[in-house]
């Protein structure tokens, strides 16, 4: 579904992304793990268009890297960013009308509404609270809106930055529970986690990301199995490895 | 038989597979191992500059010697506190083959040796027999815990003689022999001086490692045991038997480049060779994280064939090893250095190395090391029992050090070879 070769991405002269290749097949849950600064955010961003990036990138066999924010939208990928940025000041409902912003334009009204109540039936807690602003809710709750308005833009490819951050355990399993939910209905996920464990629990395959490369990939069972090589390979051990013998 | 559309979709998805392995591969080879960093910086390169599966040719070879160099852990990617086997083999040098094994590469190791087993069309129902020399121990294990892992119900290899692993095998009703083909041929021996026939046995097929196996050979089996024949090959320095493998239509064996990628080159100039071109296997490790190896060379001529099998594999497939492009030789699937021998040799008389040749004979099917010294005036003695010593102690140091067997003879002149 989505291929990536050689991804290469900048912040001025900074490279955060140092030739980065990985894939995405359809109807898979994908882990991006990595320690803070590793490239995970800047790989989703580079994939939306967000950020300068060279490199091949094919969504469903269409190249991706010169098409603009709103046309990758409408080719099928939402990302749900980090620390959900809703807009506080509007209410629930209107913050889900948001995300169908493109399809509104091309008057699908009647699906629209049809989507708002999947969304709805999704996180019945934002059904009751869609009249209050969305800045009043709860961090579980705003991470459930911005789910729900990311999926209001109806895609295939749904885009997950730390999901977890933040939020109490009990919230993050509720979340986590919603992740496998909509995998179930047909959705890809492509989800950043620092919280490697959460994230390795629910993926197919991960891939281990450090300083803009990947180190690791493979199915996320072995991965967390081998969670002590990963660890190795995020830094904490390394010195005792290269320096101790 | 494996279902190859789940475990390989597209020629063009495994290709990204394969480059995503490498560059993971790299990244962890170069900032793990001083050594390849060394050969990357040595040129100029990082490993993002390897961009497409061909630009690997850009980095240089890894031979035994590199291996010998870094002798016991100096290749090891991961902290030994990750490893969970440390496996040697007596190699080709004067140091042996150490390499080291995570919880992760066995695990990946066991389901690619089953896959091995399944496309021999091995099941659970099987009762698989590993009949090995104990010089191919680590090949034994890896056959028993594939086989394992694929649910058969396996016998190990023990220390019986060859009419006690007959009676097993028609008691038990073993229905997949796995053994050499040296092996195979002193079965069907025993087997006749017994007076047993195939008949006697369950035995639907025999999967033949760790030789090369010729048409002469694989009748010559075939006909004696009455079954269908696989083979698999693999190399002691990325495990063992994994590494590729025959199908039911047997047309060469199908090679795991998921996994390991191969490439054929010029043993004399390292150029890459043509598909169909014989030359010699250089192989990267494309999964394993303890002990990575980019472009190791094994030594082996053989070619790489790109039609499509008819067996559906979408696995690139690797003709049979034709040959050798240096002086290593298999004694009944172990190998052996020329060399090994004259220093075992030096060993037995105190540094001292008198001309000799070396032979492969046969003795009911069983390969051994011929092994003629001549005679010269350091190793004249009048006392015969000395001389006979000599024999008796390097033939003891081989199968102690090597895991082969020998004959050794002391002759006035060496025989000279054949035309």
């Amino acid at each position: 579904m989505l291929q990536i070769r050689n991804l290469y991405a900048y912040y001025g002269k900074i490279e955060a992304l140092s030739g980065v290749s990985c894939h995405v097949n359809q109807g898979e849950i994908v882990a991006l793990i990595g320690a803070n600064g590793a490239g995970k955010t800047t790989l989703l961003n580079a994939l939306c268009g967000l950020v300068q990036a060279r490199g091949k990138v094919t969504f469903q066999g269409e190249s991706l890297l010169a098409v603009a924010p709103e046309g990758i939208v409408a080719r099928g990928i939402s990302q749900v960013p980090e620390g959900r940025q809703i807009f506080a000041l509007l209410t629930v409902a209107e913050n889900l009308e948001l995300g169908a912003y493109l399809r509104q334009r091309r008057r699908q009204r009647p699906e629209i509404a049809a989507d708002l109540e999947k969304v709805y039936a999704l996180f019945p807690r934002l059904y009751e609270r869609r009249q209050q602003a969305a800045g009043t809710l709860s961090g579980g709750e705003q991470q459930m809106l911005a789910i729900g308005r990311a999926l209001m833009a109806r895609p295939r490819l749904l885009l997950l930055d730390e999901p977890s951050l933040g939020l109490a355990p009990v919230i993050v399993d509720s979340i986590i529970e919603t992740i496998v939910n909509l995998r179930q209905q047909g959705v890809t996920i492509l989800m950043v986690e620092q919280n490697a464990r959460t994230a390795l629990s629910i993926a197919d395959r991960g891939y281990v990301l450090e300083t803009g490369r990947i180190l690791l990939s493979g199915p996320a069972a072995d991965l967390l199995h081998d969670r002590q090589v990963t660890r190795a390979y995020l830094g904490k051990d390394y010195k005792e490895f290269t320096e101790g013998r | 038989m494996p279902d190859w559309r789940q475990e390989i979709p597209s020629r063009e998805e495994l290709e990204l597979l394969q480059l995503e392995r490498l560059q993971s591969t790299l990244n962890r080879a170069y900032r793990q191992v001083k050594f390849y960093r060394r050969q990357f910086d040595e040129r100029q390169l990082r490993p993002n500059d390897i961009q497409e599966l061909s630009h690997l040719a850009r980095l240089p070879f890894t031979t035994r010697a590199d291996l010998s160099h870094n002798y016991p852990y100096g290749l090891f990617a991961v902290p030994l506190r990750e490893v969970v086997r440390i496996q040697s083999s007596p190699g080709t040098t004067a140091n042996p083959v150490v390499v080291g094994y995570t919880a992760g590469d066995l695990r990946f190791w066991r389901e690619l040796t089953a896959r091995l087993y399944r496309s021999a069309e091995v099941s659970k129902d099987d009762i698989v027999q590993i009949i090995l020399a104990a010089g191919l121990n680590n090949w034994a294990r890896d056959l028993k815990d594939g086989a394992e892992h694929l649910g058969a119900s396996v016998i190990p290899f023990a220390n019986l003689n060859f009419a006690k692993q007959l009676m097993v095998m028609r008691d038990y009703k073993t229905s997949i022999l796995v053994t050499t083909p040296s092996y195979a041929r002193h079965l069907i021996d025993v087997m006749e001086t017994m007076g047993l026939v195939a008949a006697d046995f369950s035995l639907k097929r025999a999967i033949l490692v760790a030789e090369p196996l010729t048409p002469a050979v694989r009748d010559e089996i075939a006909a004696g045991l009455q079954v269908s024949l696989s083979t698999a090959y693999g190399i002691t320095e990325v495990l063992g038997p994994g590494l590729a493998f025959s199908c039911p239509e047997n047309a060469g064996l199908h090679f795991s480049e998921d996994h390991f990628l191969p490439e054929i080159v010029d043993p004399d100039n390292g150029a890459p060779c043509d598909l169909g071109v014989p030359g010699e296997l250089v192989i990267t490790t494309l999964s394993t994280t303890a002990f990575p190896l980019v472009r190791f060379r094994t030594g082996d001529i053989a070619s790489l064939q790109a039609e499509a099998c008819p067996c559906g594999c979408p696995l690139i497939r690797l003709g049979e090893i034709v040959g050798r492009c240096d002086r290593i030789f298999s004694v009944g699937g172990i190998k052996i250095h020329p060399d090994q021998v004259g220093s075992a040799i030096a060993e037995i008389l105190s540094g001292h190395t008198p001309r000799h040749r070396l032979r492969l004979g046969q003795d009911a099917g069983l390969t051994y090391l011929d092994i003629e010294i001549q005679m010269d005036e350091n190793l004249f003695s009048d006392e015969v029992k000395c001389l006979e010593a000599i024999g008796r102690r390097l033939r003891r140091y081989l199968r102690e050090n090597l895991g082969i067997d020998s004959r050794v003879a002391l002759v006035e002149k060496i025989s000279p070879d054949p035309e």
